[in-house]
């Protein structure tokens, strides 16, 4: 397990929690977040991942609970935290009727007074800079998303918060907007917290998660961590097949679930599966293919218990 | 300051606030180009009643006097075009999501809703100055120039205004009227706080401005007890910088009133922003 001992948390809710009318939307929530983490907050739809969010953005008031930044409350001095924090919330917004370039000036320099340079850079980063002078009316949702990400960088923010920042992009989009988030991460030693419903996207850029479901907190932790406790499904083509099955009979963490097709399915306790493939060498078993059936997917329908609408 | 230019560059880079000061130049434009055609009707028409009692020299049908004739004729125009921003300055941002944008960063509520509320009637000031440079100067282009003649009917009154007096009484008239309109500014304001489309606000400030401008001249005596009730009663205390002597305590008045009004309005509106919760 990672020592998270000595990073410094940069976001911290305590007891956070928020209703509306009789419905808690996020419940004593109690999540951390240290310095230069890419930390996932995981939830299917509903499960209050943006609400959550939006307290954070100081969007919605909690019913109850705080929320630290930077080691100092949030609501007690907002302007201060706030200079330090960006990010987009839900779908990336923007003046329609004005160019690229401006709609950054504007929002910026609510932050701080920001140079052309500055401004003409961050296009750059997201691949914008020669669209900088069109109205952003004229733009894809992809282009927006991206301006989205212009926008929370150009006051060069310690935390950037992103609610889905790859909702409604292609592939392709996708691919670019979690390169830059990775970039981000260790490039500009940003810490970034975002929201996704999407399994395989946490997989590829978060180094810690949060799993929220029906507003309350049901995981937190380092990604292999919280995969790592649980036993995890194998599938392994050996050669010889019956001499594998023997001897993997004979051990205590394992438990073979099916032997065919030259094929073994089996079930592992957590943190023996680099032992088990010594194990089968050891014993002049030659190993073919080593497949874990291991997902954050089935870490997360496990957890939420099949309410996911993902 | 800083968020005050802001606004204020976002609507004047919409087209649409624009439209207000186009239809207004087009409305004037048309109403002085067809008195000017037809001078000689609206003349015999103004003296008629007093004609056989009066000898009344010199230019009459005068630059001065179609601008009052306008500003007499433009009080349900001049609070639509009003709300065409007013009414759109915060609700319009929530329509379009950018409400989370702004919110998001650094300046308090409190700071982006007075900044917003300035630019409302900043634009509300510049609406009905250009009314007046477009109806005094095409006025007295078309129409010359004279002393100002003001014929309060339902006094049984005419008052003679001196030209060299008529600069100043229109200046303050003016100021007036934008202080009027400003209450309508505010309640459109208000009004776009509380929704998340600019329809309804438009909408619901027109209808409350008519609705009262209907009861308040009503000549029932129940009607005529609510008026004094009615902002919109207060709002042509403009025209009382024309009367002579001029009733300053009546309009003191006045405007206390409806500055109490924007008061009011804007402290509601103030109230409702900075504890929304922004869910859309």
């Amino acid at each position: 397990m990672q020592d998270l001992s000595h990073k410094e948390v940069v976001l911290r809710t305590v007891g956070l929690s928020k209703r509306f009318g009789k419905r808690w939307a996020a419940k004593d929530l109690n999540i951390e977040v240290h310095r230069g983490d890419v930390f996932c907050f995981l939830g299917p739809n509903g499960a209050g991942k943006s609400t959550t969010i939006r307290m954070i953005l100081t969007l919605l008031m909690p019913t109850a609970g705080s929320i630290e930044i930077f080691g100092i409350n949030l609501y007690k001095n907002r302007h201060a935290v706030l200079s330090q924090v960006c990010g987009i919330v839900e779908k990336p917004d923007f003046y329609l009727y004005l160019s690229a370039y401006k709609n950054l000036e504007i929002l910026g320099s609510m932050t701080r007074s920001v140079r052309k340079e500055e401004i003409m850079e961050v296009l750059d980063v997201v691949g914008l800079k020669s669209r900088a002078f069109e109205k952003v009316k004229t733009f894809s949702h992809g282009m927006k998303q991206r301006l989205g990400i212009a926008q929370a960088l150009l006051t060069e923010p310690e935390l950037i918060i992103l609610d889905e920042p790859t909702a409604g992009l292609d592939p392709q989009g996708m691919k670019e907007v979690r390169g830059l988030i990775k970039k981000l991460a260790s490039e500009k030693e940003m810490t970034i917290f975002l929201s996704s419903h999407l399994l395989s996207e946490v997989e590829l850029v978060a180094t810690r998660m949060a799993v929220i479901n029906r507003g309350e907190l049901i995981a937190q932790g380092s990604v292999s961590d919280l995969l790592d406790k649980e036993p995890v499904e194998y599938s392994i083509q050996v050669s010889p097949l019956d001499s594998a099955i023997e001897l993997l009979r004979k051990l205590p963490w394992v438990e073979v679930l099916s032997a065919e097709d030259g094929k073994i399915e089996l079930r592992v306790e957590p943190g023996h599966a680099s032992e088990l493939n010594r194990f089968l060498v050891s014993n002049h078993i030659e190993v073919l293919s080593f497949y874990p059936h291991r997902t954050l997917e089935d870490f997360f329908l496990k957890i939420t218990e099949g309410t996911s609408e993902i | 300051m800083k968020l005050f230019w802001l606004e204020t560059y976002k609507t004047f880079s919409r087209w649409r606030t624009y439209i207000s000061f186009g239809f207004i130049a087009l409305i004037v434009i048309m109403t002085e180009v067809v008195m000017k055609l037809s001078a000689d009707e609206i003349l015999y028409r103004m003296m008629r009643s007093f004609q056989k009692d009066f000898l009344i020299f010199g230019n009459v049908l005068n630059g001065w006097f179609i601008t009052a004739f306008i500003m007499n004729s433009l009080h349900i125009h001049i609070p639509f075009f009003i709300t065409l921003v007013a009414g759109d300055i915060v609700s319009s941002e929530a329509t379009a999501g950018t409400m989370r944008l702004l919110l998001i960063r650094p300046p308090s509520r409190s700071k982006i809703i007075t900044a917003k509320y300035l630019t409302t009637l900043f634009y509300t000031t510049g609406l009905v100055i250009f009314l007046a440079l477009i109806c005094i100067t095409l006025g007295l282009l078309l129409f010359g120039h004279g002393d100002l003649m003001m014929n309060y009917q339902s006094k049984l009154r005419i008052v003679f205004i001196p030209e060299a007096e008529v600069p100043l009484r229109m200046l303050l008239a003016f100021t007036a009227a934008v202080w009027s309109m400003t209450v309508v500014a505010s309640l459109a304001f208000l009004f776009s706080t509380l929704a998340e489309n600019s329809i309804g606000p438009i909408i619901g400030t027109m209808a409350v401005v008519i609705v009262f401008l209907v009861l308040g001249n009503f000549p029932f005596d129940f009607f005529r007890m609510l008026s004094p009730y009615l902002f919109t009663t207060y709002m042509i205390f403009w025209q009382r910088f024309l009367d002579d002597p001029i009733p300053w305590q009546e309009i003191a008045r006045s405007a206390l009133i409806l500055g109490l009004h924007n008061i009011g309005l804007f402290s509601i509106a103030f109230v409702v922003f900075t504890r929304k919760d922004i869910k859309s």
